[in-house]
C-alpha cells in the first residue's frame, strides 16, 4: 500500500517538475528591467542621437539643393547606360529601400555583389561591401562604368550632359561653362579608362589635359547624384519610439509600443547576443570591416572582401586626396590613415540593421534569404573559409530567443525620412 | 543585464594591473625610460568617430622629452581584432607634446594601446588601457 502511494506521489513529482520545467523553458517571460548602463546604450541606438549630416567637404555642392534636382534627374535616368536600359534607381529602388531584393544586382549584367542600400551613406567614411569608395560621389560613378552595371563610359556620360538642354543649364548653374566636346578628332564617342580594350585605347589617344577636362565634368555627374543621396535618410522606429517613452520614465506607453518578445529580443541584441559590438550607433553599424564566417555565394570563390577594398580606394583617382576632390585642404583622415593587414581578408562593410524587412536577401552576395538564416550563422559561427572569423564563440541562443531577436530586428522598420517627391523619378 | 555588468566589472579588474602601472593617468614604459600621458580631442572619446591625441612623453622624473618617435598599434584583446585605422604621430608640438592623428574606435569595450617611444634611438614601449 505504501509502496504504491510513494508510487504515486513520484509520478505526481514527476509530473509537476515536467509542467515547471516546461513553464520554465517556454513559458511566457517578462524583460527584466533596464539598468543605467542599459538606458546609455538604448540612447545611443536610438535615431535621436543621430548627429546632423556630416559636412562633404570633397563636394562643393554636396548641400545645394539645386545640385540635389540635378541628381534627382540622373539618378532615375536609363540614359547613363550602355543601352538605356539601366538606371541608378534599377538596383536601388526606393519602394525597396534603395535595394533591388536580387542577392546580386542586376544591370546590363549581373553584379558581383548584393546591391547595399544608399540610406544614410552619407554617414559613412566607406561605399561598397569592400569600402573601395570613400564618398557618395566617387561610388556613384563606379557603377556607370563598370560593363556589368551600367556599362557606359564617362565620355558617353559627359556629353550626354552637353547635349540635353536641361542638364547642361543645371550643370553650368553649379560647375560654370561644360567644356566643348564635339571635335570628334579630340573627344571620340567612346572613351574610358576601363578594362574594354577599344575604350581604353580610345581613352589614351587622348591628351592628357581633354582627359582631365572629361574626368572634370564625369566627376561632377557623381556630385550631383551625391547631392541627391544625401537627402536619403532613414525615418524613426517602433524601436525609437520604445526608446524615447523609456528615457522619459514612461514605461507603460513604452509596454504598448513594442512587444514583451521584441523587447526581450533588444536585451539579447544588446546583451548576450553581442550585436551591438559592430551594429552599434543609431544606424546600427560601425561602418567597419568584419569577415563573419559567411560562406561564399554558391560557384563563387570566397569574396577576398576589405583586403582589396583598401587598395582599390588608395588607387581611385576620385578618392578623397585625388585632384578631383573640392577640399583644397584635402583633409582626408579616414583615407589617410586607412589600415590593412590579414585581418581584413574577407572582411565587409557591417550593414545598418534599419528596414530590414525591405531589404532581403541579406550578407554582401545576398547568400541569406532570410533574417532567420543571418542569426542561424552567429548562432553556428562557423570558421571562415578565408581569413578569420571573428564572432569566434557561437552564440548558442535557443530557438526561442532567436524569434525574440529576429521580432527585435523586425521592429527596425520605417518609413524614409526624406520627402516623397524625391522618392520617385522626378516628373518634369 | 546583471551577467554583463560583473563580467565587465571583473574584466576591469582582471586586466587593468596587467597594462600598465598607472599614476594620474600616466603610464611609466616597460623598462621604465619614459612616462606618457595624452589628451583626446574628444572628451568623452566617442566610437565611430575619428580624431585626434595629443600624446606627453616626459623622463620618469617629469622633465618633458624632445624630438621622440611615437608609433601606435593595438585592438581589442579579447575580440582578438586591431585598431580600425592605423593612426599616425604627425607634429611635434614642443614642450614634450606630440600629435597622434587618426584614432577611432569602432566598438564600446576594452582596448589596448601598444605605444612605442623612441628618443635618440632608446626605444621603450607601454600598453595604455582604454575602457570605451
Amino acid at each position: 500500500m505504501t509502496s504504491i502511494i510513494s508510487k504515486k506521489l513520484g509520478a505526481l513529482i514527476a509530473i509537476v517538475a515536467l509542467l515547471a520545467g516546461g513553464w520554465w523553458l517556454y513559458g511566457p517571460r517578462s524583460p527584466s528591467t533596464w539598468t543605467e548602463a542599459d538606458l546609455a546604450i538604448l540612447q545611443s541606438l536610438s535615431i535621436d542621437n543621430l548627429p546632423s549630416l556630416p559636412p562633404d567637404p570633397s563636394n562643393a555642392v554636396a548641400d545645394s539643393e539645386t545640385a540635389a534636382r540635378f541628381g534627382h534627374r540622373l539618378f532615375f535616368d536609363t540614359r547613363l547606360s550602355v543601352n538605356g536600359s539601366v538606371s541608378c534607381a534599377t538596383c536601388h529602388q526606393p519602394e525597396r529601400r534603395f535595394t533591388d531584393g536580387l542577392p546580386k544586382g542586376r544591370g546590363i549584367g549581373l553584379s558581383g555583389r548584393n546591391s547595399r542600400s544608399i540610406v544614410g551613406t552619407a554617414y559613412s567614411p566607406w561605399l561598397y561591401w569592400d569600402g573601395r569608395r570613400d564618398s557618395q560621389w566617387a561610388q556613384a560613378l563606379s557603377p556607370l562604368e563598370d560593363p556589368a552595371e551600367h556599362g557606359g563610359n564617362r565620355m558617353q556620360f559627359v556629353r550626354l550632359i552637353g547635349d540635353d538642354p536641361a542638364y547642361r543649364h543645371f550643370y553650368e548653374l553649379l560647375f560654370g561653362p561644360l567644356p566643348d566636346f564635339n571635335d570628334r578628332r579630340r573627344f571620340p564617342d567612346a572613351a574610358a579608362p576601363v578594362a574594354d580594350p577599344t575604350l581604353r585605347e580610345a581613352w589614351q589617344k587622348m591628351t592628357v589635359a581633354d582627359q582631365h577636362s572629361v574626368n572634370i565634368a564625369y566627376a561632377n555627374i557623381g556630385k550631383a547624384i551625391a547631392a541627391y543621396e544625401r537627402l536619403i535618410l532613414p525615418g524613426p522606429t517602433r524601436f525609437d519610439a520604445y526608446v524615447r517613452a523609456v528615457l522619459s520614465g514612461n514605461q507603460t506607453t513604452a509596454e504598448g509600443i513594442l512587444s514583451n518578445e521584441e523587447i526581450l529580443g533588444l536585451q539579447l541584441f544588446i546583451e548576450e547576443a553581442r550585436c551591438t559590438e559592430c551594429h552599434n550607433g543609431p544606424l546600427f553599424t560601425n561602418n567597419e570591416f568584419h569577415n563573419t564566417g559567411v560562406l561564399s555565394f554558391p560557384g563563387d570563390l570566397p569574396d577576398r572582401g576589405r583586403i582589396d577594398g583598401v587598395r582599390l580606394v588608395r588607387d581611385d583617382p576620385f578618392n578623397c586626396l585625388g585632384e578631383y576632390s573640392d577640399d583644397p585642404d584635402r583633409n582626408c583622415p579616414e583615407l589617410t590613415y586607412v589600415r590593412t593587414g590579414i585581418e581584413l581578408i574577407a572582411a565587409t562593410r557591417t550593414p545598418s540593421l534599419r528596414n530590414l524587412g525591405e531589404t532581403a536577401p541579406y550578407s554582401h552576395k545576398g547568400q541569406h534569404e532570410t533574417l532567420a538564416s543571418v542569426l542561424d550563422l552567429y548562432n553556428r559561427a562557423p570558421l571562415a573559409m578565408i581569413g578569420h572569423n571573428e564572432v569566434e564563440k557561437p552564440l548558442g541562443l535557443s530557438r526561442r530567443e532567436l524569434k525574440w531577436l529576429e521580432a527585435f530586428l523586425d521592429s527596425l522598420d520605417a518609413p524614409l525620412a526624406t520627402e516623397p517627391e524625391w522618392l520617385t523619378a522626378p516628373v518634369d | 543585464m546583471a551577467r554583463t555588468f560583473l563580467r565587465r566589472t571583473a574584466l576591469v579588474f582582471l586586466l587593468f594591473p596587467l597594462a600598465a602601472s598607472a599614476e594620474d593617468d600616466s603610464w611609466l614604459t616597460r623598462s621604465g625610460y619614459y612616462r606618457i600621458s595624452y589628451k583626446s580631442e574628444l572628451q568623452p572619446i566617442e566610437i565611430n568617430r575619428i580624431h585626434s591625441w595629443v600624446v606627453h612623453v616626459e623622463s620618469p622624473a617629469g622633465e618633458p622629452l624632445l624630438g621622440a618617435e611615437i608609433s601606435v598599434a593595438g585592438g581589442m584583446p579579447l575580440h582578438n581584432h586591431g585598431l580600425p585605422t592605423d593612426p599616425k604621430m604627425t607634429t611635434e608640438i614642443g614642450s614634450g607634446d606630440y600629435l597622434l592623428e587618426g584614432v577611432r574606435f569602432h566598438m564600446n569595450g576594452y582596448w589596448e594601446l601598444l605605444v612605442t617611444i623612441d628618443v635618440g634611438g632608446k626605444r621603450d614601449t607601454v600598453i595604455v588601457p582604454l575602457n570605451l
